[in-house]
């Protein structure tokens, strides 16, 4: 029973990390430029595909793919800003739900096009293997995954913290009036933003190639994580995200584990449900916006 | 004369800020009061608190007798008592008439009666012949305007007024100066929130003054000038920024 | 004067067309176009009150259209009931459900109310596919066929459902016009616009959204009913699908969203381009129809973000400007 438990921990938090991935990027695009990212998921989708491709075409090990989806990926989150994003800050609620929502959609349906609601693996060497602690079973993939994604994460910590640009992009979380007025180009630190935060995507989908199929909607299960965790560790915080999201692995394998099979999305969905119903005005930051 | 509204020992905390602390006051019916102070004194904290978009930690508010803490805004607003913003909040794809005539929907629902009441708030307040265009193309000005009309409309006994002369030029001033006249002369009862001292000294008859939350000094336009507390306290910015705006 | 005696003579034009177009149509491949049409016009119509006018963006409205479904399917299969009681049965289910779902989601603002919406519906089509003894789990059941039979909503020839789905969207659009016409409808584009500003001067916010909401769910149940009744089969994949939410939402944007007319006239854009899609390219490519909406729903997002109706009132705008004439006077 108690290694049951321990097994369920452990799966959790090593997809925790992929979450994390996600999470943190949906809540750095919150935090910086005031928008929620429908499209999130759709741009780990669009990194499966690509380590799929590179993978079965060019035999670039998925987890080394990293190397090529994170900068791809963070060329069209900057390409997004310019071209789509920026167009509808300032207006009000409807432009800047729709906007990404409707780009989750076209990505979602152009991949099903393209690629059909089949279900895409790649088998590497290590797909199979795993560590054996005691009774316990720890897949390589899953750890190669949770570890490349902490370092990720504290990579980004780093970034946000040291550098110029990285300060430049908390103080405009925090301030944007202040910010500019202190010469920061707002257009460039949200092109680095949605760039960054989709390099994450990206990275989360390489990593997640070696065990888990890609296919068209897949990016959803993934968003919808992000979304209820960004919530628990609140909005535009990276830590919490952080947290939330290893949080939010562990309850869907305990749910999985202890309830049923397909009972994580529900585990998901009450948790979500249950954070908006104990934290009121938290969220959207209450009256004042 | 009775009292208008009541204000007794209101706190108010954000966190570790202090921003309205033990703040006490009373405004006569049919009076203009000014509620005066540097920037962050707590005098728009102190709004949110009477008009229910915020709640006090401790404290009460009597509005003509009742109590109104616990009310929501709405319901305050039903109570009598009508507010502007700081930064004005028109419904921007509404036009003005109908901005002003949501406003008057408060004491009637028929349509008609509602578009009568507006335009005669939207007269009073000089923007008659804009009553047909968006709020959202409205100058700030014109926006702020627009407000105090949407407020009038709802047939307010107390106003509450934020801000509303800053930024304006003297001519707009002695015009703003003139419209705030005519509220009080029609029975209002007013509040008013303003940085603009010529303004104050000519509109209100009774000063209170706020300084890191809590009241500093209480008393009539001359009595306030006199004071070596209120002088202490908006001495550097404030006190150059209210100079300021009156040698424009 | 003249502008209003022309727009009711077009209108009576209009429904004298829509009420003898199925004697004129031979083609059922055509009048089931039409019906899709109307129905999803009317599922717009139903959103917009909410979304539209108070600018709640909901993508969650397939919850009241599954519950409505479900509700009159249940009635009918297990107890007999006619599913034109069942109907108003599952409208008023939804609008009972809109209360705790309302009560949640709107504690939330912006894209966090749209997320809660998502996931409340989400929620609900999982527990239509657990609960196998009450709902028929995820296998769904089919409606038993009664041939032709007008008091169970059954019904012979194709032109009766194109006349009830023709009814919901009159009925829709009648609900939406006197709301419009009123201080509600004032009421529910200030909240929208500003809902600070809104409770400022009198208006109790979240009881307008509650009672909005209340009516949108009602609505959106009876088409539930309906499409159900009409394709004779429900499983939770059919009658919770995320599609209908998206498209709710869709329809209205792209028309014009807060107007009368616009989730008609964006349902009409919409649903005659993948009607055309589908006879150019087959059904073979999976797709090709949300990816056409998506980027249509860009196009308007970008560059009119007030719809077909907000781009139509602009160029009349335009026009007025020539010739002075009293201005229209709510959003």
């Amino acid at each position: 029973m108690l290694e049951t438990l321990a097994q369920a921990v452990i799966n959790g938090l090593l997809i925790g990390g992929i979450y994390a991935l996600v999470s943190i990027g949906v809540t750095l695009i919150f935090g910086v430029v005031k928008i929620v990212n429908f499209a999130q998921g759709e741009f780990v989708m669009i990194g499966m595909y690509l380590s799929f491709f590179l993978a079965t075409q060019f035999a670039v090990d998925p987890v080394v793919s990293l190397v090529i989806t994170m900068p791809v990926l963070f060329s069209v989150g900057v390409l997004i800003q310019h071209f789509l994003i920026r167009r509808v800050l300032g207006q009000n609620d409807m432009p800047q739900i729709f906007l990404t929502f409707a780009l989750s959609l076209l990505l979602v349906n152009l991949a099903l096009m393209l690629f059909s609601a089949n279900y895409r693996t790649v088998h590497t060497w290590y797909s199979d293997e795993a560590l054996h602690l005691g009774g316990l079973y720890i897949p390589l993939a899953k750890l190669f995954a949770f570890a490349l994604a902490m370092v990720l994460s504290a990579a980004l910590w780093a970034f946000l913290h040291t550098t110029d640009l990285g300060k430049a992009m908390r103080a405009a979380a925090q301030n944007r009036e202040v910010a500019q007025l202190m010469g920061i180009n707002p257009n460039r630190v949200f092109c680095v933003a949605l760039g960054v935060a989709l390099a994450l995507a990206g990275a989360a989908g390489s990593l997640l190639m070696p065990f888990y199929p890609a296919y068209p909607l897949v990016g959803q299960v993934f968003v919808l994580m992000a979304f209820v965790a960004v919530v628990l560790g609140t909005l535009g915080n990276i830590l919490g995200a952080l947290v939330a999201s290893l949080m939010m692995g562990v309850a869907e394998s305990l749910g999985i584990q202890f309830i049923g099979a397909d009972s994580g999305l529900i585990v998901v969905f009450l948790m979500l449900l249950l954070t908006l119903a104990l934290r009121p005005s938290g969220l959207a930051g209450g009256r004042a916006r | 004369m009775g009292e208008a509204l009541v204000i007794r020992d209101l706190s108010k905390r954000f966190g570790g800020l202090r921003a309205v602390q033990e703040v006490s006051f009373s405004v006569r019916e049919n009076e203009t009061l000014a509620l005066i102070g540097p920037n962050g004194a707590g005098k728009t904290t102190s709004f949110n608190l009477i008009t229910g978009f915020f709640r006090p930690d401790t404290g009460s508010i009597t509005a003509f007798g009742r109590e109104i803490v616990g009310l929501r805004p709405h319901d305050i607003c039903a109570h009598g008592l009508a507010r502007t913003f700081q930064v004005a909040k028109p419904f921007g794809a509404m036009t003005v008439l109908a901005n002003v005539m949501t406003g008057a929907f408060l004491r009637d629902k028929r349509i008609e009666v509602a578009r009568e009441k507006a335009r005669e708030a939207i007269e009073f307040v000089g923007l008659s012949a804009k009553e047909g265009r968006p709020a959202r193309d409205l100058t700030t000005i014109d926006q702020r305007r627009l407000e105090m009309a949407r407020a009038l409309a709802t047939e307010p006994r107390l106003l509450l007024l934020d801000e509303v002369m800053a930024g304006l030029n003297p001519a707009e001033i002695d015009q703003a100066v003139a419209l705030v006249g005519k509220l009080s002369q029609r029975g209002l009862t007013i509040v008013i929130v303003e940085h603009v001292m010529r303004a104050i000294m000519a509109v209100a008859r009774h000063i209170v003054v706020l300084d890191h939350g809590q009241k500093i000094a209480e008393g009539s336009p001359r009595e306030i000038v006199e004071n070596p507390q209120v002088i202490r306290a908006y001495l550097g910015s404030g006190y150059a920024h209210a100079s300021a705006s009156e040698a424009r | 004067m003249k502008g209003k005696s022309f727009a009711a003579l077009a209108l009576c034009l209009g429904a004298v067309l829509l009420l003898a177009l199925p004697l004129l149509l031979k083609s059922t491949f055509v009048l089931d176009i039409f019906i899709r049409i109307l129905l999803f016009a009317f599922i717009g119509t139903a959103w917009n009150l909410m979304g539209g006018y108070a600018k709640q963006l909901s993508l969650g409205h397939v919850a009241y259209f599954g519950l409505g479904a479900y509700t009159s399917t249940i009635l009918q299969v297990d107890f007999d009931i006619s599913p034109w009681i069942g109907m108003v049965a599952g409208g008023i289910v939804a609008a009972l459900a809109s209360l705790p779902i309302g009560w949640l989601c709107f504690r939330l603002r912006g894209p966090y109310f749209t997320i809660a919406t998502i996931a409340t519906a989400q929620v609900l089509m999982l527990v239509f596919l657990k609960f196998r003894d009450f709902a028929w789990g995820a296998e769904g059941t089919t409606i038993p066929n009664l041939g032709n039979a007008p008091l169970m909503m059954q019904f012979e020839a194709k032109s009766a459902y194109y006349y009830v789905a023709l009814g919901l969207l009159a009925l829709g659009l009648a609900i939406t016009f006197l709301i419009e016409r009123s201080f509600i409808g004032y009421y529910l584009v200030a909240i929208g616009e500003n809902e600070d500003a809104a409770e400022a001067i009198g208006v109790d916010a979240p009881r307008m959204k509650r009672d909005i909401y209340m009516i949108s769910a009602f609505l959106t149940a009876l088409a539930g009913t309906f499409y159900i009744q009409y394709i004779y089969f429900i499983d939770p994949a059919t009658a919770f699908n995320f599609s209908i939410s998206i498209e709710a939402a869709l329809v209205s944007i792209v028309g014009g969203i807060g107007t009368l007319w616009g989730p008609v006239i964006g349902t009409v854009l919409l649903e005659t381009t993948s009607a055309l899609l589908q006879s150019w390219l087959g059904s073979r490519i999976g797709g090709i129809q949300l990816t056409v909406y998506s980027l249509i729903l860009m196009a308007v997002i970008l560059w009119r973000p007030t719809g077909i109706m907000g781009f139509l009132s602009e160029l009349h705008a335009k026009h007025l400007r020539a010739e002075p004439a009293p201005k229209p006077e709510a959003a």
